[in-house]
C-alpha cells in the first residue's frame, strides 16, 4: 500500500475516534471545561493528529497514551460529582470581588486581577459603577456574575406590586405546512379547529411556514409569501374595546336616565364592568 | 334609536364578550386564569341579567318598540 492511503485510513479512523473520546466529557461546552479537562482534550487531539500522519510511536503506545488521557479525567471528573472537596480542588471555587458595592482588594491580589480588568470585566456586564453592585461572583471558570442593588435593579411587575397572571407558552403547531397534532392537542384543539381558522383566513395549509398559538386561541401565521399580509388575531384587543365600550355606553344611560332605580342599575352595571376590565387587564395585555 | 335598543345593543355586546371570555377559559392550564374568568362570566351573567330585566321595563314603558 502506498503510504498516503495508509496516511488517509489513519486519518479518518482517528477522526471516527476522537469524535467519540471528545464527547466523552458530557453535554458541557468547551469554555465549561475545567483547565484539566481542557488540556486533556488538547493531549487527546495532538496524539491523534501526529499518529494520523504517522509521525510518532505504533499504535499500541498511541492507545495506552490515549486510554490515560481519556480515563484520568473521566475518574476525575467523576470523583468531583461524588465528593465536594475534591469539587472544590478539581474544579476551583467561585470568589467574590465585590460585596454591597465595595470591591475586595486581597480577594481581587489572589485571583492576579488588576483592578483595570474587574472594571472591564463589570462594564462587559453593562456596570460601570462599582458602588451599584450588590455582590459580584467570579467563577472558576472566570467568569464575572453580578447582582445589581436593589434599587439598580431593572423593573419588574412584581417589584411595583402588580399582580400577573401566568401564561402558558404559545405552541408551534404548524411548521412548513405540517400540522403538529400532539401540540395542538396539549391546547386540547384538534386539525379541524385549526383547518377552520384557516379557512377564516383564507390561507391554504401548504402555503403556511409557520402557525402559533397563543394561550387565548389565538392563530399567528406566516408564510412562505411574505408579500401576502396575514391579519394578525386582535381577539383580546377587541375585547378589552368593547369592555370598554360597554362602560362608557352604560355610563352614558345611567347620566340620561331620569329615574332614580333606572340610575343606579346602570351605574351599577357600569361599576361592575370596569372592575372586571381591570381585573383581566394582565390577561388581554399581550 | 330608542334608549330600549340601545340598551339591547349593549347587552348583545356583553353576551359576546362573555362567549369570548368563556373560549378563553376553556383553553387556560392554570387553574388561577380559569377560576379569574369564571369568576368574571359570572359577574359579567349578574349584569347581563339586571339589565335585561331593566330592557323589560323599557318594554313596558314603551310597548310599541317591543322586540329586536
Amino acid at each position: 500500500m502506498p503510504e498516503w492511503s495508509i496516511i488517509l485510513l489513519r486519518v479518518i479512523g482517528v477522526l471516527f475516534l476522537t469524535l467519540l473520546l471528545v464527547r466523552m466529557p458530557g453535554r458541557k461546552s468547551l469554555s465549561r471545561l475545567s483547565p484539566f479537562e481542557l488540556i486533556s482534550v488538547l493531549v487527546i487531539g495532538f496524539t491523534a493528529a501526529l499518529w494520523s500522519l504517522n509521525l510518532i510511536g505504533d499504535l499500541l503506545t498511541i492507545i495506552i497514551a490515549l486510554a490515560v488521557w481519556v480515563l484520568i479525567p473521566q475518574i476525575f471528573s467523576i470523583l468531583s460529582l461524588k465528593s465536594k472537596k475534591f469539587r472544590d480542588i478539581y474544579r476551583g471555587q467561585e470568589t467574590i470581588l465585590v460585596h454591597q458595592g465595595k470591591v475586595l482588594e486581597e480577594k481581587l491580589l489572589r485571583e492576579k486581577l488588576s483592578p483595570e480588568d474587574l472594571l472591564s470585566m463589570l462594564r462587559s456586564n453593562r456596570v460601570f459603577n462599582f458602588a451599584d453592585i450588590e455582590m459580584a461572583v467570579l467563577e472558576p471558570d472566570g467568569e464575572l456574575n453580578l447582582l445589581l442593588r436593589k434599587e439598580q435593579q431593572p423593573l419588574t411587575p412584581h417589584s411595583i406590586g402588580i399582580p400577573m397572571l401566568q401564561e402558558q407558552a404559545p405552541q408551534t403547531v404548524l411548521i412548513d405546512g405540517n400540522i403538529m397534532e400532539e401540540k395542538l392537542a396539549a391546547l386540547g384543539l384538534n386539525r379541524h379547529w385549526l383547518l377552520t381558522e384557516l379557512i377564516k383566513l383564507g390561507v391554504a395549509v401548504e402555503n403556511v411556514f409557520m402557525g402559533q398559538v397563543d394561550s387565548a386561541g389565538q392563530l399567528y401565521l406566516d408564510l412562505f409569501d411574505d408579500q401576502i399580509k396575514v391579519p394578525q388575531p386582535t381577539i383580546k384587543e377587541m375585547t378589552r374595546a368593547t369592555l370598554n365600550k360597554c362602560q362608557a355606553d352604560l355610563e352614558l344611560f345611567s347620566l340620561s336616565s331620569r329615574a332614580d332605580s333606572a340610575k343606579k342599575v346602570y351605574s351599577d352595571a357600569a361599576r361592575d364592568i370596569k372592575n372586571i376590565s381591570t381585573g383581566l387587564e394582565s390577561l388581554l395585555s399581550r | 334609536m330608542t334608549v330600549g335598543s340601545q340598551v339591547k345593543g349593549t347587552v348583545a355586546s356583553l353576551k359576546g364578550v362573555k362567549a369570548t371570555l368563556e373560549t378563553f377559559a376553556s383553553l387556560q392550564t392554570y387553574s388561577d386564569n380559569q377560576d379569574l374568568l369564571n369568576n368574571t362570566c359570572e359577574t359579567l351573567n349578574s349584569v347581563i341579567g339586571s339589565l335585561e330585566r331593566r330592557v323589560a321595563e323599557l318594554e313596558m314603558q314603551e310597548p310599541q318598540y317591543k322586540g329586536l
